[in-house]
């Protein structure tokens, strides 16, 4: 009777797995085939108010303090990336304009099925509201050709509402957020983004979920003022 | 034929799916069966973005395959008979337009080096052009090269005949395919089996492409926008960019000799190759105007999310302007450069009596996206590097009147000018039309006899 239990109690387990694994590398179509002309409301019911980890809380908060504007820090991260600024592929960058760029990122590329890669990108542009350029020049056959375009491109027609946040996805998009799926969002005077690159193990709709996830647990994190910090 | 072709014939495998997917169009069929094997009736024309596009059969099969015929003038006659009788019984059948089977069998050089050497000497087309060009006879069907962008492991096949099926039922096709390589058993050995599908979005569905594609779970489907004809999300059989009627036949310009008797007049050249698309990079990293700027032209200024972008003769490029925008942007685009060959430099009267207005498109293509990799089933798994999980491809089937002509519009797609020069391009450098998210496996050039020899050419002729 005892291993009858024990056994139960592993499937069960196994079970429990596979549904936490299903639902991180689960499908989600969300807005992934079709642009109706609307505004769509993602869904906010959830348990409580999100709340930024206690272990990255004082990074978010330091960065928030040296732009002098608000950062958003994601209380939820895609399967298996971890929100330490210090990890060993993670990191941050503040340009002498204020804009800032925080990534997380995993990869493993030693799995039987191919390379694995989890990177998403959150970037904040204070005080500025217009979409970036990118520089884009190459150089064929010895001669430099100049070409800039908006970093973020291809938008969806149909915003999503996120809370306050009316964000619009961009599918084609360079630089750091090449190969991502991106929602930027205007608050204000300020542009934001969060993105996340379409690669394994994650398909497009699941990232897609994932980004509407990150955007609906993001929680604002204020400057303090000189004499605070 | 061997059972695994036989079952690879009658399977439909992902491509069932097609069927349930899209709807049949209205077809009107308007006459006759023309002389030529390649044309199609009842091509039904629609307007998109004020542009007038032809829609093509939904369904598409190419059947490769080697002889199994003995080479003796007997054997020969047998077989001509016997594949000419199954022909005529699918005419029969089948109405010549899309909405019944259209049929178009095409020839290899190995056939004719094998099986009609002497005749072929004496009745393969010379190509006038070609030979002028590179001061030595050409025939008017060569064997295919290796182009600047193609890997080295693109294979250059040597297949006997190639059928082409075309039709919006998939039953019609695999009819046709029975009849011709199943209850023809001791004619045939089957190398390949190439499947697909294109449009179906014209009337307002998402299309096969983005459809199927979903279904089978290649990356980047999400992103092929709605309605796509083909994978790539733009439009490719507006009727301007297609030659028309009679305009790929062999003798209709005047590119070759087609000889005192003209045994292959109201035939035409088909190449067969197959190519690798990869849509996530196409999608994610190639914004729209990016797609538009290596598609047609670099800079060309539609509104976003256009899927039909004219290229009538007036939105034609000159090689003046493909190389200006090399010169300018060290970037073409793929209708662009290829422009300056494939269209008619200058008001032409075809053989058939027909003027045909300068910049009118010569090729006429009858390519399909699929979702082989690279073949629906082949003969040799390790030759051909095949795998059963679906890959995002097109197998691209193109008239011209000649080998040649085809050769100088894909040198052309990757900067070789008309004139010889080469506009030059980095290693992956996406300057040069969309190549550098394609990557071609497989070619081969065939010709396509007209219909009255269209089975086993030149093999009545005595003579070898």
């Amino acid at each position: 009777m005892k291993r009858r239990i024990a056994t139960v109690a592993v499937v069960v387990a196994i079970g429990a797995i596979a549904v936490v694994v299903g639902a991180a590398f689960g499908s989600w179509a969300w807005g992934a085939d079709d642009e109706p002309s609307a505004v769509a409301t993602v869904d906010e019911s959830g348990s409580g108010p999100p709340v930024c980890p206690r272990a990255e809380r004082v990074s978010w908060q330091k960065l928030a303090t040296r732009i002098k504007a608000p950062v958003y820090c994601p209380s939820w991260l895609p399967y298996p990336l971890e929100g330490r600024f210090d990890g060993v592929f993670n990191g941050q960058t503040v340009d002498p304009d204020r804009s800032y760029l925080v990534k997380f990122l995993y990869f493993d590329a030693g799995l039987p099925g191919g390379p694995q890669e989890v990177h998403v990108v959150f970037r904040g542009y204070p005080g500025n509201t217009r979409l970036p350029r990118c520089d884009n020049s190459t150089v064929e056959d010895g001669k430099v050709v100049h070409h800039f375009s908006p970093c973020f491109s291809d938008p969806k027609a149909t915003k999503a509402r996120f809370g306050s946040k009316l964000a619009t996805l961009y599918t084609s998009n360079q630089g750091a957020d090449q190969w991502h799926l991106l929602y930027a969002w205007r608050e204000n005077g300020s542009l934001y983004s969060v993105s996340e690159h379409v690669a394994p193990p994650y398909t497009y709709g699941q990232v897609l979920h994932n980004l509407n996830r990150m955007m609906r647990t993001l929680v604002r994190v204020q400057p303090r003022n000189a004499a605070q910090s | 034929m061997g059972g695994a072709a036989a079952s690879a014939l009658a399977a439909a495998g992902i491509y069932e799916l097609a069927d349930r997917m899209a709807t049949a169009p209205p077809r009107v069929a308007t006459g006759a069966r023309p002389p030529e094997q390649h044309l199609l009736d009842g091509i039904r024309v629609v307007t998109d973005n004020d542009v007038e596009v032809l829609v093509p059969p939904l369904h598409h099969q190419v059947v490769t395959a080697k002889l199994r015929v003995d080479e003796s003038p007997a054997a020969l006659d047998d077989a001509r008979q016997s594949l000419e009788e199954a022909l005529a019984r699918l005419e029969q059948r089948f109405e010549a337009t899309p909405a019944g089977l259209g049929v178009t069998v095409a020839w290899g050089l190995p056939y004719f080096h094998r099986y009609v050497a002497g005749q072929a000497a004496a009745h393969l087309p010379i190509d006038r052009r070609a030979s002028e060009t590179r001061g030595r006879e050409v025939r008017v069907l060569e064997d295919s090269i290796r182009f600047p962008t193609d890997p080295p492991s693109t294979r250059l096949e040597s297949n006997d005949v190639a059928v082409l099926f075309r039709s919006d039922a998939l039953d019609h096709i695999a009819a046709g395919a029975k009849a011709v390589f199943d209850d023809l058993d001791g004619l045939f050995d089957v190398t390949s089996i190439r499947k697909g599908f294109v449009g179906g979005g014209f009337d307002g569905g998402p299309g096969l492409p983005k459809q199927m594609a979903k279904a089978a779970g290649i990356d980047g489907a999400d992103l092929i926008p709605h309605g796509s004809e083909l994978f790539l999300g733009f439009t490719s059989t507006q009727k301007a960019g297609l030659g028309p009627s009679r305009i790929a036949n062999i003798e209709t310009l005047g590119y070759a000799d087609v000889g005192a008797n003209a045994y292959f007049a109201q035939g035409t050249h088909m190449h067969l190759s197959h190519l690798f698309e990869d849509l996530a990079a196409w999608y994610l990293i190639f914004d729209f105007q990016d797609r538009v700027d290596t598609t047609f032209r670099p800079r060309l200024d539609v509104p976003q999310y256009t899927r039909t972008v004219p290229q009538g003769p007036d939105d034609v490029q000159s090689a003046a302007e493909v190389v200006r925008d090399y010169a300018r942007y060290r970037q073409i685009g793929h209708s662009g450069s290829i422009q300056p060959t494939s269209r008619l430099e200058r008001d032409t009267v075809g053989r058939d009596g027909t003027l045909y207005p300068r910049g009118t498109a010569v090729p006429q293509r009858a390519d399909f996206n699929t979702l082989d990799n690279p073949f629906f089933w082949t003969a040799d798994v390790g030759r051909d590097e095949y795998v059963d999980t679906p890959a995002a491809g097109l197998h691209f089937v193109v008239f011209n009147p000649t080998s040649d002509d085809f050769r100088r519009n894909r040198l052309a797609m990757d900067g070789v000018m008309p004139n010889g020069s080469r506009l030059r391009f980095g290693t992956g450098s996406t300057g040069r039309g969309f190549n550098s998210i394609l990557r071609t496996t497989h070619r081969q050039n065939f010709l396509v006899p007209p219909r009255v020899h269209r089975s086993f050419p030149l093999s009545e002729i005595q003579g070898r």
